[in-house]
């Protein structure tokens, strides 16, 4: 019986870390690393909407992204701001334990790519799974697909302006949207309508096309 | 005909009845402004319900063009209601003051006097249109901004602050159309019934058939591209994202024609009709 419970404390105490150790795939965590050393960054944004019940013209704003604080925008004009996609520093992936699982590879476009999952051990996490092409070459991330808990699923793909950005310079989110159904003479008493009625009409896949132009990058300082 | 117009205009602005009418309209307008930005915020709620989910939106959208858009919404049937009292009552006022014996007894042609009845008709309803739309925008710019604006139709289109101030001015100059020919249509019931109160009773009951004939699909081409009552909203046209020309061209010259024939069977029937 003591030989047993030998065992088990020994598997508790010198197996068990060292799987978890092992369980961040060491790609993601150098590309993770890279990414930390961003502490700030500014970036001009151009908005466009691919939404089929949206009409909207090209939108501009600026956006300012601080570690371990919420993205902010700003802008004259009304805009739409995917809740996932412009999390380019990937914090809030990372803003809680999580594991990886090595799906392999994919090619895009003539190049390889690894694909991981990542899942999250932390019930803090708003996602529950995230896929990630990791570019291991340039070190960083080329595609995410983010299954997030309340806001459905996020597919983003980035492209990058050359080899050694770190940033994209274009973003394409991908998103699932309920389509809505108003009342045609909404404007009067109509205002007071049932608006589970205005559901119902199917999930529909929209697009926004995110394009990143001067960049101001605020890197931390080395100790 | 000139000394007629004079005259007429003259009359016009010297009953007061005219100021009455014009005050009535402006506090409408005022009514309208407040109730639509209480209702607006409401209209926003719901349109951008489920984006809320997917998006973070940064930006106002209840503001000054939002709120024009909800005036025009609802004034095109109070004002021609009040436009038709006004126009209509400066012919059954003439006959039941019998002014218009006197007028005739005057080397006056008959068909030029009820033309130029006309003539003062359509150009006070686009003045009355014009300050309307001046104190539109002036109280709603003033007190709630610019600001992008967005409307539902069949889609959710948004629209850049100039671009809606541009497409919101043409509503206003198409809504005209249709407010000239529901004050054409006003003087010529009077010019048939000649009493005023039966002459506002036909007037009111054609603007609400023409509203509940608008929202009434025939499933025809004829009707519901060409029937007058379905004219009256060509103003919402400039609200779609790509403007359909073709078909607000179309039901402006169409509404133009419907103008004139009312205003020329008017013109015949005073004509032809004995005063008295």
């Amino acid at each position: 019986m003591t030989r047993y419970l030998i065992m088990l404390v020994w598997l508790l105490t010198v197996c068990v870390p060292k799987l978890n150790a092992q369980s961040v795939d060491a790609d993601l965590l150098k590309i993770k690393q890279r990414m930390d050393v961003i502490e700030q960054f500014t970036a001009n944004l151009k908005l466009d909407v691919d939404i089929s019940f949206i009409n909207m013209p090209t939108k501009h704003a600026v956006m300012t992204c601080e570690k371990g604080k919420p993205t902010k925008f700003s802008s004259d004009d009304f805009v739409m701001i995917p809740k996932r996609g412009l999390d380019f520093t990937l914090n809030k992936l990372f803003e809680y334990p999580f594991i990886t699982v090595d799906r392999g590879t994919e090619t895009r476009n003539g190049k390889l790519y690894k694909v991981i999952n990542v899942i999250p051990t932390d019930k803090r996490a708003d996602f529950s799974i995230a896929t990630l092409l990791l570019d291991t070459v340039n070190l960083r991330i080329t595609e995410s697909e983010i299954n997030t808990k309340k806001d459905g699923t996020y597919i983003l793909a980035m492209k990058y302006e050359n080899e050694e950005m770190i940033l994209p310079n274009r973003v394409e989110v991908s998103f699932e949207i309920e389509q809505m159904k108003i009342p045609l003479n909404f404007v009067g008493k109509g205002t007071d309508i049932d608006r589970k009625k205005m559901h119902g009409e199917g999930m529909k896949t929209g697009k926004i096309f995110l394009q990143m132009s001067n960049y101001r990058i605020k890197l931390r300082k080395a100790n | 005909m000139k000394s007629l117009i004079i005259a007429e205009i003259s009359k016009l602005f010297k009953q007061s009845k005219t100021y009455y009418a014009l005050g009535c309209l402006f506090l409408i307008e005022a009514i309208v402004l407040f109730s639509a930005y209480y209702q607006g915020s409401s209209i926003i709620d719901i349109l951008l319900d489920n984006l809320k989910k997917t998006f973070y939106l940064k930006g106002n959208l209840l503001n000054g063009n939002l709120l024009v858009y909800l005036i025009l919404n609802m004034l095109w049937f109070h004002l021609p209601l009040i436009l038709m009292i006004i126009i209509s009552g400066s012919l059954t006022s003439e006959y039941r003051d019998r002014t218009i014996q006197t007028i005739m007894l005057q080397p006056v042609s008959k068909w030029k006097f009820i033309l130029s009845k006309y003539i003062v008709a359509v150009g006070f309803t686009i003045m009355v249109v014009l300050l309307m739309a001046i104190t539109a925008f002036v109280l709603s710019y003033g007190i709630f901004g610019k600001g992008d604006l967005v409307v539902y139709l069949n889609t959710l289109n948004f629209f850049e602050s100039n671009d809606a101030f541009h497409r919101l001015q043409l509503a206003f100059v198409s809504g005209t159309l249709s407010m000239v020919f529901f004050s054409v249509v006003s003087l010529t019931i009077a010019v048939i019934f000649k009493e005023a109160t039966k002459t506002w009773i036909i007037a009111a009951f054609f603007l609400i058939f023409s509203n509940v004939l608008l929202k009434v699909e025939f499933d025809n081409y004829l009707l519901d591209r060409l029937f007058f009552a379905k004219l009256n909203d060509t103003w919402q046209y400039f609200f779609y994202s790509r403007i359909e020309w073709q078909i607000i061209y179309q039901n402006s010259v169409l509404l133009i024609l419907y103008t004139l024939l009312f205003m020329g069977t008017g013109v015949y029937l005073f004509h032809k009709k004995d005063i008295g």
